[in-house]
C-alpha cells in the first residue's frame, strides 16, 4: 500500500468490528487506492510538487488533472499555451506563503477549487493540515497586548502558557477571568491572516487560464474560495457568527455554544466561554452505550439541520469541533468557518425532499427557477447528478423511522456517489465552490454520524417544516 | 577652560537628542552632522569629538536604549522558558525599545552595520555586535550550550538579528507583526542549527 493511501485511510473514522464483517475493508480501500493512484496525464506535471506533504500532492495531482481536463476542447495550440500559463501559475501557487501554515492553507485551498479534489480528499487535507507554527508565551503575550492593549497577566485572573487545542492558524489556550469565568482563548499566529490574503491575491494569477474555459464564471468562484478562506482568519466575523448561531438555540436543544467576550476579544484574539467534553474519539473510548450514541447523534442533526433552517451551514468539517459533554449536552465550538446561504443556493436546498421524490421534473424547475444557465439545462449527465444528489442528501429525511448512519453500506454508497460528482465533467465545469464545500461539510458529518454508529429519527425533528415540506 | 566630565555628558545627551530629533522630524538622508553640530549649538569640530559620524550617533542611540531593554527583559522574563522563546524575548523587547527611532533607523542601519565593514575603529557597529553577542552568550550559556560558540554560528544568529532588525524598520505591517513572525521563525531557525532539531521546546533551561 503506498503512502498516500495509508494517509487517506488513516484519516478515516476507523471502522467497527461488525462493519468489517459486513464491509471489507479492502472495498474502501480498492475506492481510495482508486483515488490514490490516479496520476496527471503527464508525469512532468507531477514531479513538479515537492512539497513534502503527501496529501497535499494528492490534491495538488488532481488539481492539474481537472484542470488540464478543463482545456481539452480547445485547439492544440492554444491548448499549449494555456497549459504553459498554468504551469507558470501553478509554480508561482506551489511557492506561496512563507508560513507553513500558509502554505497548508494554500494546500487546503487546491482541495476546495470546485470540485478539483474529491471531498475525500478535502477531508484528509483538513485533518491532515499542517496549522501555523506553535506558540510559545512570549509571542502570545506579544500578540494580546497588540490587539487588546494589556498583557495576559494584567487581564486574566490565570492563563494557562500551554495551548490545550490547535486551531487553524493559531492556538486555544485555557484562562480565568478575573471574575473567576473559565474562558477559551484563541489567538492567531502574527501576520498570518494578511499572508493568506496575499497568497489569494498571487493565486489570481490562475485566473487568466480558468477564465479561457469558465468565462466569468471563474472570477466569481475564485471570489467564494477567498471569501470561505479569509473568513478563518477573520476572528471578528467569527464572533458575530457564534453570537447569531447562539441565539437560534434554546435551553431546552441541549446544544451549546460557547459565550463570546467582546471586551477579551479582538480582531487576533477571541476569548470565549470555555465548554468542558469530549471529542468523539475519547467519548467513543469509554464504550457509551447505543441509546447515548444516539441521543448525541439526534442532537448533532438537529444542530445541522436547525442552523440551515437559518441559511447558514456549519462548514468547518473537524470532528474536533463537536463536543460531547457529560450532562448529555452538545457542544459546538468553532465557527471559523461558515457558509451563508444566498436564495438561489437555500432554494434547491430546501427543495431537496421534493426533488428527491418528484425526479427529474421537480429538479428542472428548480433550477430553472434558481439561475441554472441553458448550458446547465440542456446537459443531462448533469441534470442526472442533480437527481441522485437530492436523493442522497434528502435520504436520511425521507427514511422514515430511525436511520442507521453506522451502517457502512450507506457509507460506502456515499462516497461512491462522492467520487462521481468529482469525475463528472458537467459538475467540474458547472459546479459552484459553494455546494463543494457543502459537500465536503455534509460527508463530515456523515462520517462523524457513522463513527458514533448513531441511528436518528429525523422525522421526529422539524425538518419537514424548515424545508417547506409542510 | 577645562571640560569636567558632567559637562562633557551633558553635551553628548543633547548631541543625541537633537540628532534624534532631527533624524526623526527631517531625514536621515538630509541631516547632516553639520546640521546636527547647529541645533546642538556646538561648532561643527566639537561634534567630532563625541562622535566620528552620524553612524556613531545612530549607534550610540541605539546602545543607549539597552539598558532599559535589558531591565524590561529580565522584568518580563519567567526564566523557566525554552531557548527559542528567551532569545525571542530578548530580540522583542529590545526592538520595541527602538520602536521610537524607527522611521530613520531603516536607512541608517545600511551603513551603521554594513557587511562590509570590519570590526575596525571606523565600524560603529562592532560596539553593539559585541555587547549583544555577549548576551546571547549568556543565555544560551544558561541553557546548556557550550562556549564559545563556532564563529559560524555567531555570524548566523548575527546575520538573522540584523535581518530581523532591517526588516522590523520598514515593517508597515499593523504593530509590526509580520517582523514579529520573521523574529520567531528567525529564532527558531538558530535553536536548530545549534541541536540539528526543531529547536526550542527541546532544549530546556539547565537546572540553577
Amino acid at each position: 500500500m503506498n503512502a498516500n493511501l495509508n494517509e487517506l485511510l488513516n484519516a478515516l473514522p476507523q471502522d467497527t468490528a461488525e462493519s468489517e464483517a459486513e464491509l471489507p475493508r479492502e472495498e474502501l480501500e480498492r475506492i481510495f487506492a482508486d483515488l490514490a493512484m490516479r496520476r496527471p496525464p503527464t508525469t512532468s506535471l507531477h514531479r513538479m510538487w515537492t512539497i513534502g506533504e503527501l496529501s497535499v500532492q494528492v490534491a495538488l495531482a488532481y488539481g492539474a488533472q481537472t484542470v488540464r481536463g478543463w482545456f481539452a476542447d480547445a485547439e492544440e495550440r492554444e491548448r499549449h499555451r494555456m497549459e504553459a500559463n498554468l504551469r507558470i501559475g501553478l509554480k508561482i501557487f506551489h511557492r506561496l506563503g512563507y508560513l507553513r501554515g500558509a502554505l497548508m492553507k494554500a494546500g487546503q485551498m487546491v482541495g476546495s477549487l470546485p470540485h478539483v479534489a474529491p471531498a475525500q480528499i478535502v477531508d484528509t487535507l483538513d485533518r491532515l493540515r499542517f496549522d501555523a507554527p506553535p506558540m510559545h508565551y512570549s509571542l502570545i503575550r506579544e500578540v494580546i497586548e497588540n490587539d487588546l492593549g494589556r498583557s495576559p497577566e494584567e487581564m486574566f485572573q490565570s492563563f494557562e502558557k500551554e495551548a490545550f487545542a490547535a486551531a487553524s492558524i493559531g492556538q486555544v489556550h485555557r484562562a480565568t477571568l478575573k471574575s473567576g469565568e473559565q474562558v477559551a482563548v484563541k489567538i492567531q499566529y502574527p501576520g498570518i491572516a494578511r499572508t493568506i490574503d496575499a497568497d489569494l491575491r498571487s493565486l489570481a494569477t490562475l485566473l487568466p487560464p480558468l477564465r479561457y474555459i469558465a468565462g466569468d464564471g471563474a472570477g466569481e468562484r475564485f471570489d467564494q474560495i477567498r471569501r470561505m478562506m479569509k473568513q478563518e482568519a477573520d476572528y471578528e466575523l467569527e464572533a458575530e457568527s457564534l453570537r447569531f448561531a447562539r441565539s437560534i438555540f434554546a435551553d431546552r436543544d441541549d446544544i451549546v455554544l460557547p459565550k463570546v467576550y467582546p471586551e477579551y476579544s479582538g480582531s487576533r484574539v477571541l476569548t470565549m466561554e470555555y465548554l468542558p467534553g469530549l471529542h468523539v474519539g475519547d467519548f467513543l473510548a469509554d464504550n457509551p452505550s447505543q441509546d447515548l450514541c444516539d441521543a448525541f447523534g439526534a442532537k448533532i442533526c438537529f444542530s445541522w439541520y436547525r442552523m440551515h433552517a437559518e441559511k447558514m451551514n456549519y462548514a468547518d468539517p473537524h470532528s474536533g469541533n463537536y463536543l460531547f459533554m457529560n450532562d448529555g449536552r452538545l457542544g459546538l465550538i468553532d465557527f471559523g468557518c461558515m457558509q451563508h446561504f444566498r436564495d438561489i443556493e437555500y432554494q434547491p436546498l430546501s427543495q431537496t425532499a421534493r426533488m428527491a421524490t418528484g425526479g427529474m421534473a421537480v429538479v428542472r424547475e428548480v433550477l430553472l427557477t434558481n439561475g441554472a444557465s441553458e448550458e446547465e439545462m440542456a446537459d443531462e449527465a448533469f441534470l442526472e447528478i442533480c437527481v441522485e444528489s437530492s436523493r442522497f442528501i434528502a435520504e436520511p429525511v425521507l427514511h422514515g423511522g430511525p436511520f442507521d448512519y453506522g451502517d457502512p453500506i450507506h457509507l460506502k454508497r456515499r462516497l461512491e456517489w462522492n467520487l462521481r460528482i468529482c469525475d463528472n465533467k458537467s459538475v467540474i465545469r458547472n459546479g459552484s465552490p459553494f455546494w463543494m464545500y457543502y459537500h465536503r461539510s455534509d460527508l463530515a458529518l456523515y462520517a462523524l454520524l457513522y463513527r458514533l454508529g448513531a441511528r436518528v429519527d429525523l422525522s421526529t425533528l422539524p425538518i419537514a417544516e424548515w424545508w417547506g415540506m409542510k | 577652560m577645562r571640560v569636567t566630565t558632567e559637562v562633557r555628558a551633558a553635551t553628548r545627551d543633547r548631541i543625541l537628542a537633537v540628532a534624534a530629533e532631527r533624524f526623526t522630524q527631517d531625514s536621515w538622508e538630509t541631516t547632516t552632522t553639520r546640521d546636527i553640530a547647529a541645533a546642538a549649538g556646538i561648532a561643527n569640530g566639537t561634534l567630532f569629538n563625541y562622535f566620528a559620524s552620524r553612524e556613531a550617533i545612530v549607534a550610540a542611540l541605539i546602545e543607549e536604549t539597552m539598558p532599559d531593554a535589558a531591565k524590561q527583559y529580565r522584568r518580563r522574563r519567567p526564566g523557566d522558558e525554552p531557548l527559542d522563546e528567551e532569545l525571542f524575548s530578548l530580540e522583542w523587547t529590545a526592538l520595541k525599545s527602538l520602536r521610537r527611532y524607527r522611521n530613520f533607523l531603516a536607512p541608517a542601519l545600511e551603513t551603521v552595520f554594513s557587511p562590509l565593514a570590519t570590526p575596525a575603529r571606523e565600524d560603529p557597529g562592532a560596539g553593539l555586535r559585541k555587547t549583544h553577542l555577549e548576551t546571547v552568550a549568556h543565555i544560551l550559556t544558561d541553557h546548556g550550550i557550550p562556549q564559545p560558540l563556532p564563529a559560524v554560528l555567531l555570524q548566523l544568529y548575527w546575520t538573522l538579528h540584523l535581518g530581523v532588525l532591517a526588516y522590523w524598520a520598514a515593517d508597515s505591517s499593523p504593530h509590526q507583526e509580520d517582523a514579529m513572525a520573521l523574529l520567531d521563525r528567525s529564532v527558531k531557525l538558530f535553536t536548530a542549527s545549534l541541536t540539528g532539531g526543531d529547536g526550542g521546546p527541546h532544549i530546556e533551561r539547565k537546572p540553577e
